[in-house]
């Protein structure tokens, strides 16, 4: 046995379920106080390894000690003293927050004096004093995540394992659960969490890399980002298009990654930029090395399999492929309000999006984004104002509407029990598309998704990320003119991530218009313009610097920090001037 | 083990239940509409069955024996008829179950002092019914032709239901079948909820021990199927005025022991399903179809084949049918009915150690 300060040490660990082996060959030492992240695609493994660490799941290979204590033989002192976040929400939603604390405190031995100390401290930092005697079930997502943390902190347990803490969290949210991290964290906890977000990777003492089940790379962020270097490159140039296909082209590019006002990308390490094509990118653009981020980490470890697949290269260049849908895809709106009872879900939205636009829309949850798009989608009648999609009414004529519309929901609504090919051929048979134009689209579909090869496979067996393709397809084969997408990244990993938004630009510039919600800010970056929304209202629009230049002589790096700055101000306001406007 | 854990975990799974107005109407409700349907409907008496006749002889001796038919409350008359194919489509028909047949010279023959034959049809499509009505037919007709005392007599009494009433028989066999319809499957929904929804992750990741959950998710159900069964026993005396020969309170005490049962049934399903509609189906395969088949509610065990019978052993509700019967009818105490008693208790600790045993603070 090593030293005592280790909290967490595996050696060896592993996981088969039946014939798959989700995890092997872990070995991992975790001291006192660390945060370490665990990073990787879907599938790699990250919450099975939480679940062997939390002594709820038993290794088929290998072992692990936590806390001193094995977690096979001796699971009940394990699970007594840790504190352990499931993917959701896993609360009950029946019980109020109070209610749902003094449970957690309960079953965990908390004496009251404390408990009411405890509890006072984590609502304040969690912002939900307010809403003690609310249901769980009725509060926004992002609360519901922070209540979860503090059901989980209530007993100050020496290790914290989250499992993704911030998937569906607006970033004000996320930003509370991290300074409540941190709080218990400078009190001496170890925490170990997973998360799809790289800025929350940057954030940890340590970062994990696993890929199918196993650890690819451990270490310091500064670390990690520091073998990077030199591999990291952008082109700023006013023709990223160009510049890109040019990338496509080119022998060692592991990853493109497309922003508003330059293309970055990533070369293999040991491969070469040639003298041409230096010069054909100097022609295009200014070429310079850029610093390295998590995700360009994540890329490089990631190797081959982040270079998207051939068929999609081909797609993107071959001009037929372009979604000419005839049709223009504007979207219009004028005062579109939709109140519930007295609660105004969207107030006053006066909006016009540009065809062959993508449009962000952003927002903490509850805000009103969705409510928004429903009605776009005709889903749901306003309750006053109006609206236009595609040059429809979108209280007129909801058969038309939904011939011009594709919507991809947040629950991807596909059948898990179907095959992809299956899925696809009963949205198209939806769509009242003959059963030529069907073979024709689905196609299409196919080969714009990049899921060739993938039709006789259970919908219900892929992992997240291909599953999200099929879904878009699903949701462009009637060659929509409108395409609303709602949260559609949610809990992917970055480099399906650059894939999925790389699909999105190609049917952009096919002239599809297309409104996106987002809560991962490092995606507006790939939105011509974004809107900003807040408590049911349009509170800004424009381009990132256009947003950025309403806080003049603030240091705003990111569209996380400009969305922040727009939030604080808002919140300055005073209650009767924001419900007066 | 510690109660205040077990405290915690009834505390909140009864506001859970609480909050849920459907959950609790159908747990309340259902077993009085089941009690007051089979309570009604199943009925194994004879009465007013309808009867046609044939009556060829058309005599005061004939009109006398159609008479003492009706006479005796059994039958009612409903038809009759001119020629034996008349008879014959209206059994065919099902007009009614039987049909007398009284030949030409019936009452020559009886004044002769010779048998007179009478045909008596009966429809024996339902066999227990039929068996009866042809019992009663020939006990009247045998009657009709003796004037004179039989050399032995037979004083038959019926005892424990002497009225043969069948909501007697019913009723307390209901207690029985109706605390298997409801308290295991809302248990077992419980528990596979948590599954569905995650939180019981959370109760992996705690030093809630297997014992404490089960017991915590337990007593709040059992308190359920409890009430349960003080409204349908109230209703049943009550209202279907099913006399009660025994102790009141021992039922309401061996009730109790049978509700753990039943409940303890449902935590048993869910520790091995992982679906709310799985833990559903089997929990109705393990607990509602036995119940109506195998505890001789309904059907008579003894008369099943041997094989069948031990089968029948498996599920317990037959040990409080048995019981139930014994102090309702009976007036049974513990001194006669303590082996039913004792399987039961058997039957609700091995299940719950088996719970216990195969819940496992595991995710797979």
């Amino acid at each position: 046995m090593a030293t005592n300060d280790m909290v967490i040490e595996a050696e060896g660990l592993g996981r088969r379920y039946r014939s798959v082996l989700a995890l092997s060959d872990i070995d991992i030492e975790i001291g006192v106080g660390e945060i370490v992240g665990l990073v990787g695609p879907d599938g790699a493994g990250k919450t099975t390894l939480l679940q062997l660490f939390a002594a709820i799941l038993d290794p088929s290979e290998g072992r692990c000690q936590v806390l001193g204590h094995d977690t096979v033989n001796e699971a009940a002192q394990i699970t007594s003293k840790i504190g352990y976040m499931a993917q959701g929400f896993t609360l009950y939603d029946r019980l109020t927050v109070a209610e749902n604390l003094s449970f957690a405190a309960k079953i965990r031995g908390v004496p009251g004096g404390d408990y009411m100390a405890r509890r006072r401290r984590l609502l304040d930092m969690a912002g939900l004093t307010p809403f003690l005697d609310r249901r769980e079930g009725a509060l926004s997502g992002g609360m519901r995540k922070k209540l979860a943390l503090c059901a989980n902190l209530i007993h100050e347990p020496p290790l914290l394992l989250l499992d993704e803490p911030g998937l569906g969290v607006d970033p004000l949210s996320r930003r509370e659960l991290w300074q409540i991290l941190d709080d218990f964290r400078s009190e001496g906890a170890t925490i170990v969490l997973s998360t799809s977000y790289m800025d929350e990777a940057d954030r940890c003492d340590r970062v994990a890399f696993l890929d199918r089940g196993r650890l690819m790379a451990l270490g310091r962020p500064d670390e990690l980002r520091a073998q990077a270097k030199g591999l990291v490159h952008s082109i700023v140039s006013d023709r990223p298009a160009e510049a890109e296909a040019a990338l496509h082209g080119m022998a060692g590019v592991l990853g493109i990654q497309w922003r508003a006002d330059s293309v970055r990308f990533v070369m293999k390490p040991g491969a070469d930029i040639s003298q041409d094509e230096k010069a054909r990118m100097d022609a295009l653009g200014q070429l310079a090395l850029a610093e390295p981020g998590m995700e360009d980490v994540f890329t490089i470890l990631r190797g081959d399999e982040s270079v998207p697949g051939e068929a999609e290269t081909a797609v993107a260049t071959r001009p037929a492929a372009r979604a000419a849908t005839g049709k223009t895809g504007e979207i219009a709106t004028k005062g579109l309000t939709r109140r519930f009872g007295d609660f105004v879900a969207v107030g006053d939205v006066t909006l016009t999006i540009a065809p062959g636009e993508i449009f962000g829309l952003l927002g903490a949850n509850g805000a009103g984004k969705t409510t928004l798009i429903r009605m776009l989608c005709g889903l749901l009648p306003p309750s006053s104002g109006s609206a236009t999609v595609a040059g429809v009414e979108v209280t007129s004529d909801q058969g038309q509407l939904r011939q011009r519309i594709g919507y991809m929901s947040q629950r991807f609504s596909l059948y898990p029990d179907l095959t992809v090919g299956e899925n696809l051929s009963f949205f198209a048979s939806a769509y009242g598309l003959s059963r030529r134009d069907a073979r024709e689209a689905i196609g299409w579909a196919v080969e714009m998704t990049g899921l060739g090869g993938q039709h006789g496979e259970m919908v219900a067996r892929l992992s997240g990320a291909v599953r999200q393709r099929v879904a878009l397809g699903c949701s462009i084969l009637h060659r929509p003119a409108a395409l609303f997408l709602d949260e559609p990244t949610s809990g992917v990993d970055p480099l399906a991530r650059f894939r999925f938004w790389r699909l999105i630009r190609i049917l952009a510039e096919g002239g599809m218009t297309v409104l996106v919600t987002t809560h991962n800010l490092e995606e507006a970056a790939y939105c011509h313009r974004l809107g900003l929304m807040d408590m049911g209202r349009m509170i800004a629009i424009g381009d990132l610097s256009a947003l950025r230049a309403h806080f003049p002589g603030r240091e705003l790096a990111t569209a996380e920090d400009v969305f922040l700055a727009f939030m604080e101000r808002e919140r300055a306001r005073p209650q009767s001037e924001r419900a007066a406007s | 083990m510690k109660l205040s854990r077990i405290f915690a975990i009834v505390e909140i799974e009864t506001k859970e239940i609480v909050r849920d107005p459907v959950t609790v109407a159908v747990a309340l409700l259902i077993p009085l509409v089941m009690l007051f349907l089979f309570g009604y409907a199943i009925s194994f008496d004879v009465d007013n069955v309808a009867m046609g006749v044939l009556d060829h002889d058309r005599s005061a001796e004939s009109r006398a024996l159609v008479d003492r038919f009706l006479a005796s409350g059994y039958f009612a008359m409903a038809e009759s008829y001119q020629s034996a194919i008349e008879a014959e489509t209206a059994l065919q028909r099902g007009a009614v179950t039987l049909a007398l047949i009284i030949p030409p010279g019936f009452a020559d023959q009886l004044a002769g002092g010779e048998p007179a034959p009478v045909q008596a049809l009966v429809d024996g499509t339902f066999s227990a019914t039929a068996n009866l009505v042809a019992a009663y037919a020939n006990a009247i007709i045998t009657g009709f032709g003796v004037q004179t005392a039989p050399p032995i007599e037979v004083a038959a009494r019926v005892w424990y239901n002497p009225a043969l009433r069948s909501v007697n028989f019913v009723v307390p066999g209901l207690f029985g079948v109706i605390l298997m319809a409801f308290p295991p499957l809302l248990t077992a929904l419980a528990i596979t909820r948590e599954k569905e929804t995650g939180s019981i992750q959370q109760i992996f990741a705690s030093p809630v021990t297997p014992v404490e959950f089960l017991s915590g998710k337990l007593i709040p159900y059992g308190l359920i199927a409890f009430l349960q069964i003080v409204m349908v026993i109230a209703v049943g005396f009550l209202w279907f005025a099913v006399p009660l020969k025994g102790s009141l309170g021992l039922l309401f005490g061996v009730g109790m022991i049978y509700v753990f049962t039943t409940v303890g049934i449902g935590l048993l399903v869910s520790t091995i399903t992982s679906s709310q509609l799985v833990a559903m189906l089997l929990t109705l395969i393990l607990s509602l179809m036995p119940s109506f088949l195998f505890s001789g509610f309904l059907f008579p065990i003894f008369t099943m084949p041997y094989v069948l019978q031990l089968y029948t052993r498996l599920f317990p509700a037959q040990y409080f049918v048995d019981f139930s019967r014994g102090v309702v009818l009976k007036g049974a105490g513990l001194a006669e009915l303590w082996p039913s008693v004792l399987l039961l208790l058997t039957y609700t600790l091995v299940i719950f150690a088996l719970a216990v045993w195969r819940f496992k603070k595991k995710v797979a």
